[in-house]
């Protein structure tokens, strides 16, 4: 399936390219303008999602490329083994190490392009996804993450979306003052803290042919996913997963209105009445005014709750979202589409 | 014990030897001291002077030696007269002596035989008083001390040496007097350079130092310094005795003889002393250096032997006379082996002994009053009723008033106070003074033995109250009798009329609050006895005393009490009704069937649902009936507890002035009542008093009782399937998760900071009694299986309803810990139980409910404890089962299109009509969106339910609601003084319905800025 999708999105890809090689110097704001995925990548990634993921449970690896221009090319992949509790002292980056030396003996690419991760009903925007994804654009600048939804890939429709961060945001996770005057200042909002990178999947031409012929062979009528109806479970599980989103969206803003009244409350607070009145008669006599700082330094601040949290659920809030008015128009075509037919049968 | 008679009399052949006991005659009258029967309750079997009280437990520690059966080995004559009682004592002191070690002063008792041949005084009467002088007195005190430390100082025992010479050095500077006038006396001297040597020979004894336990080698360097600061004062002195130490040895006995036969004959006393030099000087004081000799060693067998005896005695009540026996007992069998073995030692003795008494019998007359004289406690009698003198009522008032200005003094010895007392009575009965004289003294009796404890935490001894007890009986009787009499606590002391009969008599005092008193007295030692001890049991068994005094306490004051006081006692008769299941009612109730319809059926099908509102026609008309009945009932019985809950407290209701008592009456009449299942009754008597809203203001105890009967009312509701009603009346008490606490049924562990040990005090005082207790399981058991019946339906009704709200948080909370079980075996406890029933409930299985709600382990946790226990069960089932189906409805209508009414009632075991009534009220109430087919009975459901993507949707948008909800607040904050947007969207739009939730706290702000 994803095979025959990519045919076009190659195609496309190959316009992309030709426009960002001008650019690319000048665009500065990001590195990568484009991701180009080989086939086999995307089936390995499909492949160790079937092989180890199930349920909510994600699975990890790294993607390894390079950069053509503005271009980045993702030729080949290697899975993370699954953690269990037996090897705790498993050493992830001496194995990737170890990967990467002996891809490079059988002459595969291997530079380090980032990572890929599985996703559970578009869950995915988290802290440790941001976390793991500032580090790699830290020591790696064009890296970036592919996100798979294997849900909707077995809907009929394969999901593979790329992330990067945006340059402002990298700006704050390496200040790591996620304070709200700082996010304010660098003038972030959930929209723009993940760019999507747009993907070309890219096979050699004689896999391409291969494809057609195989194409032939096979029977339409056995790919019919994209045609079901039972769309109740994913919607429901969308819902509840949006809610609890919601929910927690729903505490952290009264964490943030808690702590915006202790301020107010303690700006208003007596002793620092008495320090200005006392400044005022001060003044009257000609004497210098008490510094306020002290007060200040007594009566610390409470401390102002960080907002990064509150960003990162806004903007999952929004993934859902995306996703449910994605499926749910195309369910409703379907329906339309279905309830045609049966007017039609009658 | 024969053999302790036997014993003196062999001694008394035995010859005497005079020369060294003499020194310590002196010493002797204070033990007798304490030996004196003071307590002369003219009780005693024996028809002896000494009148101790026994047989069974001699308050006083006299041991007089009267034969009666009991072990106080009285054995005083049975000839006597009332005067005389304060003589008989020298008849029974060489007893007490040879019994011993009983008396807390044992050490001093066991002086052996010494004193042995006095009992020849037995047979004499001799009536001559002495009058000692201030100087004997002193100088027998310090002689008494100083025989203490010498006894010290024999056994090593420092610490116990440094405590008697503290004593002795008071002791010295109370008789100070005496001796600015004659002089330091000799013996003084000789304790203090005999001290001072032992000390030093101790000190140096580099090993045995070593060996001395911790607390005496501190107490020998303390005593050490000491001394020889204190002996710096009199070293002129010491330093002359020491030069001639027989010479000041044989001056002192002489002055003690002077001193202690002072008054004597002098003839006989003459040779007495004569004799005492000589064999003083045959025997010169190698008691005190030498141990070996015979005499000596036999009297350390007994200082050893009574040393440690007293020790262990002293710690012992006075009252413990029944471990004291055996512990005579034991000591008999000591001394009889001690004895033989003496017996071939003491020939020599023996010989000298009896020799001795014969001297002694010259010199009767001496000895007599030597010992006599050493009584201190006699002094009092004399001064309580002088012999000769006429008793008249002024005379013992003036005494009485003098005993009781002793009291709550710092030194007076209460139990002695008690003892005068009785003594006074027995005086005053004997010389017929009056019944209000008598009256009055009994009055101060019960009250001095209220005294007794100075701490209003400790409880009163068991015999103690036995004693109290029987003065307040007395009391009663004596006040029955005389009905002429005049009580009350408003007599003023000078209006009391005690002894003129031509007017009414009056007597200051109020049995009253002796009743009460002794009623706080009695639910303190319930307190304070372990509840699953015999001894619980025994003290409960007073109760029923307890009860018959205040009940006959009420009928003395229904003739001539005062409404506020016939008020105090009717509460007090109240509170010792109120808790009692009356069984005999009951059963009557059961042999007579009702008119009125019968338990079963009245439980009403219909109002089950929510049982609360509906009840109030058909009770009503119940009630009345009920009422009716109950007149019938009261007029012929009397005794049926209701009726008299009924009089008493309409009588309180009535008469009362103060708040307290009218509160406490309602309270026990609700309990009464819902204790009787008469719930309507308990319900609107509880909503008349408005007690609810007021009840904060009372004090603990008062708020105790209230949590109590709620907590009845709540149990009653249940038992008469009102679920809902027992829900609401237990839920406070129950989700507190304090309700031992709030029942005052016992404290929960918690740390000393949030309750320091004063608080700690205060409420344990509060705690009720064990034998009033409500089970704490039945009461927990009966809210949850009330709360899972009001639950389980409710949580399948709204399954999909965010905005759900807990009715129960502890069922619950108990639900949860069922869950986070990570193995479900059978269940065991009563919580157990109840989840496992809820479980089965929520997939209306209700014969798997009932398995595990009634059931043999649940029957005898909980519900065997109800009185009508098949009638519960019964009830149980119904319940069950009936809210079984409506869960089965709630859960599984989405699953039918339709379902028959009788399968249902096939599937519940439960009747068409009754199906049919609740599924009625289920449309009604639109829980179930259905219909009923009559003709086919069946229930066509609608599937109006929203489906489950709807309900998710639903629930989203409300959250979402609260999520803008949420922001625009953060919103209002930021903009603080211009909320004038917000506030007119509240009104209107589309925020309607979330508009009461912004209110409160947030509102206020936005007026502060």
């Amino acid at each position: 399936m994803a095979s025959r999708k990519e045919g076009s999105g190659a195609a496309g890809g190959g316009f992309g390219s030709a426009k960002g090689k001008g650019k690319a110097a000048a665009a500065g704001d990001s590195a990568v303008k484009q991701v180009q995925i080989d086939g086999l990548v995307v089936l390995k990634i499909i492949k160790h999602y079937q092989e180890e993921g199930q349920g909510n449970e994600v699975v990890q690896g790294v993607l390894l490329g390079l950069v053509v221009d503005d271009r980045l090319e993702i030729t080949n992949c290697f899975p993370f083994p699954q953690h269990t509790e037996d090897d705790a002292d498993f050493d992830e980056v001496q194995y990737q190490m170890e990967m990467m030396r002996s891809l490079r003996h059988v002459n595969i690419d291997h530079l380090h392009v980032g990572w890929y991760q599985s996703t559970y009903y578009g869950s995915f925007v988290t802290r440790a996804l941001l976390d793991s994804q500032f580090s790699y654009q830290h020591a790696i600048e064009e890296s970036v993450v592919l996100i798979y939804d294997p849900i909707k890939t077995a809907q009929g429709s394969l999901s593979l979306k790329a992330y990067r961060l945006t340059p402002k945001l990298m700006e704050v996770c390496k200040e790591k003052d996620f304070s709200p005057e700082a996010l304010k200042k660098a003038n972030i909002a959930y929209e723009n803290m993940f760019e999507e990178v747009p993907i070309v999947i890219k096979n050699s031409y004689l896999i391409n042919v291969m494809l057609w012929e195989l194409e032939k062979k096979s029977a339409v009528a056995d790919r019919h996913e994209l045609l079901s109806l039972a769309s109740s479970n994913h919607l429901g599980k969308s819902l509840q997963l949006l809610m609890d989103r919601v929910d927690e969206m729903s505490q952290d803003i009264v964490k943030y209105n808690t702590y915006l009244r202790n301020v107010s409350k303690q700006q208003q607070q007596k002793h620092q009445q008495r320090r200005q009145q006392e400044n005022i008669q001060r003044q009257s006599r000609g004497e210098p005014p008490l510094p306020e700082e002290d007060i200040n330094k007594l009566f610390k601040p409470p401390q102002p709750p960080p907002r990064m949290e509150s960003l990162l659920i806004a903007g999952q809030i929004n993934t859902y979202c995306q996703n449910i008015k994605e499926f749910n128009a195309q369910n409703l075509g379907k329906l339309f589409m279905a309830q045609a037919l049966q007017d039609y049968n009658n | 014990m024969s053999k302790m008679g036997v014993k003196p009399r062999e001694f008394g052949l035995k010859p005497r030897e005079l020369g060294v006991k003499k020194p310590q005659f002196g010493v002797k009258p204070r033990e007798f001291g304490v030996g004196t029967c003071v307590c002369f309750s003219a009780q005693c079997p024996a028809g002896c002077l000494c009148r101790c009280p026994c047989p069974c437990r001699c308050p006083c520690r006299c041991r007089c030696p009267c034969p009666c059966p009991c072990r106080c080995r009285c054995r005083c004559p049975p000839v006597a007269v009332a005067a005389m009682s304060r003589f008989f004592t020298t008849g029974s002191d060489s007893e007490s002596e040879s019994s011993a070690s009983g008396d807390e002063t044992a050490p001093k008792a066991a002086g052996g035989p010494y004193s042995k041949p006095l009992l020849l005084s037995e047979d004499e009467e001799d009536t001559k008083r002495v009058v000692r002088s201030a100087r004997d007195k002193r100088y027998e005190e310090l002689t008494n001390l100083i025989r203490s430390i010498r006894n010290a100082m024999k056994i090593r025992d420092v610490s116990r040496c440094l405590e008697e010479f503290e004593l002795l050095g008071r002791a010295w500077a109370k008789a100070k007097g005496v001796v600015d006038r004659e002089g330091v006396p000799r013996f003084y001297l000789r304790i203090l350079a005999d001290l001072e040597d032992y000390l030093n020979e101790l000190w140096e004894d580099k090993e045995g130092k070593k060996k001395m336990n911790k607390n005496n080698a501190k107490a020998l360097s303390s005593l050490r310094q000491k001394l020889r600061k204190y002996n710096r004062d009199y070293e002129g002195q010491i330093a002359a005795y020491r030069q001639n130490p027989e010479q000041s040895d044989e001056d002192e006995e002489k002055s003690r003889r002077d001193s202690e036969g002072s008054g004597s004959s002098s003839g006989a006393e003459d040779d007495a002393g004569n004799f005492l030099k000589r064999r003083e000087r045959d025997e010169p004081r190698s008691r005190y250096k030498e141990s070996e000799s015979e005499p000596e060693s036999e009297s350390d067998e007994d200082w050893g032997d009574s040393a440690s005896e007293s020790d262990s005695e002293s710690d012992e009540d006075d009252g413990k006379f029944t471990s004291l026996a055996s512990k005579f007992l034991k000591k008999d069998e000591e001394r009889r082996g001690a004895e033989r073995r003496r017996e071939e030692k003491a020939k020599k003795k023996l010989e000298r002994k009896s020799r001795r008494e014969e001297e002694e019998e010259e010199e009767e007359g001496g000895e007599w009053e030597k010992v006599k004289g050493g009584v201190p406690l006699i002094k009092e009698k004399p001064k309580m009723f002088a012999k000769g003198t006429e008793i008249t009522v002024g005379l013992v008032m003036k005494k009485l008033n003098e005993i009781l200005q002793a009291r709550g003094k710092k030194g007076t010895d209460r139990a002695a106070q008690i003892e005068l007392l009785q003594h006074l009575v027995a005086v005053a009965h004997e010389h017929q003074l009056g019944v209000p004289l008598e009256l009055k003294i009994k009055f101060n009796i019960v009250a001095s033995l209220y005294d007794y404890n100075p701490n209003l935490a400790a409880y009163m001894k068991a015999e103690l109250w036995q004693r109290c007890l029987g003065c307040i009986e007395e009391l009663l009787e004596l006040l029955f009798a005389h009905p002429e009499i005049f009580v009350g606590e408003n007599v003023l002391e000078e209006s009391e009329n005690l002894s003129n009969p031509e007017q009414p008599f009056r007597v200051r005092g109020c049995v009253l609050t002796l009743v009460e008193r002794m009623d706080e007295e009695f639910t303190k030692i319930m307190q304070n006895t372990d509840p699953h001890s015999q001894e619980y049991v025994e003290h409960l068994k007073d109760e029923a005393r307890v009860c018959g005094i205040i009940g006959r306490l009420q009928r003395y004051l229904q003739a001539k009490g005062s409404p506020e006081e016939l008020c105090r006692v009717y509460l007090l008769r109240v509170l010792h009704t109120y808790y009692k299941f009356d069984y005999a009612a009951a059963r009557r109730r059961q042999v007579r069937p009702r008119p009125q319809v019968s338990p079963g059926p009245q439980v009403s099908p219909g109002p089950q649902v929510s049982p609360g509102p509906q009840v109030s026609p058909d009770p009503q008309e119940k009630e009345k009936e009920d009422e009716e009945k109950e007149k019938q009932e009261e007029e012929e019985e009397e005794e049926d507890s209701e009726a008299l809950m009924e009089r008493l407290c309409r009588f309180v209701y009535a008469k009362d002035r103060t708040d307290r008592i009218r509160t406490c009456a309602i309270l026990c009449h609700i309990y009464h009542h819902a204790l009787h299942s008469r719930w309507y009754r308990a319900r609107d008597l509880m909503l008349m008093s408005h007690l609810q809203d007021n009840i904060q203001h009372a004090d603990p105890p008062v708020q105790i009782l209230y949590n109590r009967t709620m907590v009845q009312l709540g149990i009653c509701a249940f038992r008469q399937g009102l679920i809902k009603d027992a829900h609401n009346a237990l839920l406070d008490i129950q989700s507190s998760g304090r309700a031992k606490e709030l029942l005052g049924q016992g404290l929960l562990l918690r740390s000393l900071q949030e309750r320091n040990a004063e608080q700690e005090k205060v409420e344990k005082r509060r705690q009720v009694p064990f034998h009033m207790h409500v089970n704490l399981e039945l009461l927990e058991c009966v809210y949850l299986v009330a709360a899972m019946l009001l639950e389980i339906p409710y949580m399948a009704a709204h399954e999909f309803d965010a905005r759900r709200r807990m009715i129960s948080k502890q069922f619950h909370h108990q639900l949860r810990v069922g869950e986070r079980q990570p193995l479900l075996g059978p269940p065991e406890s009563m919580r157990e139980h109840v989840v496992a029933a809820s479980k089965a409930m929520k997939t209306g299985d209700w014969r798997r409910c009932h398995r595990f709600v009634v059931n043999e382990k649940m029957n005898g946790k909980v519900w065997d404890l109800f009185p009508e226990a098949d009638q519960v069960r019964a009830m149980l089932v119904r319940k069950i089962q009936e809210e079984s189906l409506r869960t089965y409805l709630f859960t599984y209508s989405s699953v039918y299109d339709s379902i028959s009414m009788e399968t249902l009632a096939a599937m519940f075991e439960l009747d068409l009509p009754t199906v049919h009534g609740i599924i009625s009220k289920m449309i009604i109430n639109e829980e179930l969106m259905a219909s009923l087919d009559q003709p086919t009975a069946t229930v066509m459901m609608h599937r109006t339910e929203p489906t489950a993507t709807q309900n998710l949707a639903l629930q989203l948008a409300e959250k979402l609601g609260n999520l803008v909800e949420n922001n625009e607040r953060v919103l209002d904050q930021r903009q603080g003084a211009y909320g004038g947007y917000f506030r007119d969207q509240k009104d209107g739009g589309y925020r309607k319905g979330d508009g009461y939730l912004r209110r409160g706290g947030f509102r206020q702000e936005r007026g502060n800025y």
